[in-house]
């Protein structure tokens, strides 16, 4: 059977998914200078880097859903893109460097980060090795909001593959990832439960105030959980709150209970006259 | 030697933490006691009708209504939100015979000062825009609500505490031993003494009986409930259909139109608009010990039944589905009473009305135990009526 590619099999876009869905600059407009590629395939409903880039060169429109397009007229390859793209999926070309070399940009949020100079292993959209790169420029001002971006020259016969560096660092074989630490307290006015739109403050109310002492408990008091996920997106953070405020170790505090349906389903399909789509 | 408390409330749902807070109010000292947390079983697995409607005419009716009354006040007195909206309910007939029912029953209890009225086919097509368009007409209650019922345990336990209630969570009662002029409460946390023990411990409330001998005949009723997303109004309040009572009480000859699946899970559709926007679709009853688990055979039956009444819900999503247990006795009324053993009372058994009830209940045992006399005579409520 011929091996299929693509997002849903491979975990990243194919080429065909991102002229599909994005569009693919002109040779003229390479030639022309620095221009930024969305890679963004999937429907999702996202659109910071619509108003991320000071040209309005990107463009979603409605509905939000719909994929990014860059106008290569409009675009300045100025680079404001890549850090404010939440799902890192926005990366800069220059194909005019040098004669021989290209750049390209793109997030990276892996420490320590690379400085100015460093000879690093140029990786695919899938962590292939493609060849080797020379780090141009580190950028991580405040306004990238913890997302560095990190600007490779590589041979240019490589750019339109080169989208990633190796880690400096990898985790011990075995290992895995180290537990991250947090930083502190989360403020008060910070939403935990999204669906619900309820506050880590409203979360503290239930539990210094009205008693609460398990996952479960708290959504009773606060509706923490109760929206339409189902707490799968707020449940741990109200057990950090938890252990915090109760002093008790995460691992023994009591989770929210688990109830069908495991995903939303209609009624219609439930009473088995709709079919499922 | 630790303090004797007046009254020991045991269990902290909707009538245990009521019986807490109108003792407290009356100046006892009061300590209530729960297994868990509070509201933990039945009062939040269950739905938040404040109803007169699905009473049965008579003593019944007049006792809810007097507890419905209470409830416009009490989010004010208690200084919590329990989400109280008040704008009547709904009963849908299917077929001509049963809207003839319907009106003998709107009659009896129009008698007993119940607002009632019957409404035509037009009439309840105006008042709902989404009904199915064959439904043949209606029954409305004009005094019926609701609330958040773990919002309403929550205010009644808070509030008591702010009495001088001590409030013993997580602390199960591992027995009970009836020493001369008080109880000696045997908890995991350590002894508790009572001159007054209120066993308000619904489904368990036999449990807590057989400590000081008592036979409760109460049994766990089972039933589900599906949650929607939230979404647009489909319905403004309260709408279930007739066939309910049916259920309910098991009685008459008139059989509803309905699937094998319906039936056999003994569904009667109920929508409850919540304050959330989201809606809950009920009901139905079964036997089967303290299992809570949802049947799917049960959510298919009561998506079935939702959609007969509503078409436009076979399209809205469900996101969870939740099954509680109701305390039911043998005539479908509770128990709120005294004891052959001195100061031993039970206010458990109310089946599906309990968060309704919980006020009125709690005034009353508050009567009871301060030697008060309550606001009507309460002897079709008595355990007595069970030990023949």
């Amino acid at each position: 059977m011929e091996k299929k590619s693509g997002i849903i099999y491979d975990g990243y876009p194919s080429r065909e998914e991102i002229v599909t869905a994005n569009g693919w600059p002109s040779e003229e407009r390479f030639a022309k200078g620095p221009i930024a590629i969305a890679e963004c395939v999937q429907e999702i409903p996202c659109n910071p880097c619509e108003a991320a880039c000071p040209f309005h060169a990107i463009k979603i429109g409605t509905p939000i859903t719909n994929t990014p397009r860059i106008e290569e007229d409009t675009c300045t390859g100025c680079g404001s893109c890549i850090a404010a793209c939440s799902g890192l999926a926005i990366f800069v070309v220059d194909k005019t460097y040098s004669k021989t070399e290209a750049l390209i940009s793109f997030p990276f949020e892996y420490l320590p980060l690379p400085e100015k100079g460093d000879e690093v292993e140029a990786l695919s959209r899938g962590g292939e090795y493609v060849c080797q790169g020379t780090v141009v420029r580190v950028m991580n001002p405040k306004r990238n909001d913890h997302t560095p971006v990190v600007t490779l020259a590589v041979p240019k016969e490589h750019v339109d593959h080169v989208r990633t560096m190796k880690r400096l660092v990898l985790p011990k074989p075995g290992k895995g990832f180290e537990p991250v630490e947090p930083q502190g307290v989360l403020d008060d006015d910070v939403i935990v439960c999204r669906c619900e739109e309820i506050t880590a403050g409203e979360v503290r109310d239930a539990i210094r105030n009205k008693k609460a002492t398990t996952v479960t408990e708290v959504k009773r008091r606060c509706r923490a959980g109760m929206g339409l996920c189902q707490g799968r997106t707020c449940g741990k953070l109200v057990s950090r709150i938890l252990s915090e405020e109760l002093g008790s170790a995460p691992d023994t505090l009591v989770g929210s209970t688990d109830r069908p349906p495991v995903r939303p389903t209609t009624f219609g399909e439930l009473a088995g006259i709709k079919k499922e789509v | 030697m630790s303090q004797i408390f007046d009254v020991a409330v045991i269990g902290a749902g909707s009538i245990g933490t009521s019986c807490a807070y109108y003792n407290a109010k009356k100046g006892a000292r009061v300590v209530l006691i729960d297994a868990g947390d509070i509201a933990d079983s039945t009062s939040s697995r269950s739905d938040g009708n404040i109803l007169v409607c699905d009473k049965q005419p008579g003593f019944d009716a007049i006792f809810a209504k007097a507890s419905q009354d209470m409830f416009p006040k009490l989010e004010n007195e208690l200084e919590y939100k329990i989400e109280w909206t008040q704008k009547g309910s709904l009963y849908l007939t299917e077929t001509e015979e049963e809207f003839e029912i319907a009106s003998k029953f709107c009659s009896d209890m129009k008698e007993c000062g119940i607002q009632m009225r019957m409404m035509d086919h037009q009439e309840v097509l105006d008042d709902e825009p989404y009904l199915a368009k064959d439904v043949y007409g209606g029954l409305e209650t004009i005094s019926d609500g609701s609330v958040y019922p773990i919002g309403l345990a929550y205010g009644f336990a808070l509030a008591a505490e702010r009495l001088g209630c001590v409030l013993s969570l997580h602390n199960p009662v591992t027995g009970i031993q009836k020493e001369e002029d008080y109880f000696m409460i045997q908890c995991k946390n350590g002894d508790i003494l009572a001159k007054n023990i209120v066993n308000a411990c619904g489904v368990r409330a036999p449990f807590i009986g057989k400590m000081v001998g008592l036979d409760i005949p109460i049994q766990a009723r089972q039933g589900q409930i599906l949650v929607s997303e939230q979404t647009f109004r489909v319905a403004r309040r309260k709408v279930h259909e007739f066939g309910y009572m049916l259920t309910k009480f098991q009685s008459g000859s008139y059989e509803r139109p309905v699937s094998e699946r319906v039936k056999r899970n003994e569904v009667a559709f109920v929508f409850e608009p919540t304050a959330s926007n989201n809606f809950l679709i009920g009901s139905s009853r079964s036997f089967v010990g303290e299992d809570i688990r949802s049947e799917i055979d049960v959510m298919q039956a009561l998506a079935e039944r939702a959609i007969r009444f509503f078409p436009v819900i076979a399209d809205i999503k469900v996101i969870r589905a939740y099954s509680g247990l109701r305390p039911f006795t043998p005539d479908h009324m509770p128990i709120v009473s005294d004891t052959p053993v001195k100061g031993f009372y039970i206010a458990a058994g109310h089946e599906g009305d309990g968060i309704g009830l919980s006020p009125i209940t709690g005034t009353c045992m508050a009567d009871m135990i301060a030697g008060d006399k309550t606001f009507m005579d309460l002897s079709l409520l008595s355990f007595q009526r069970f030990c023949s």
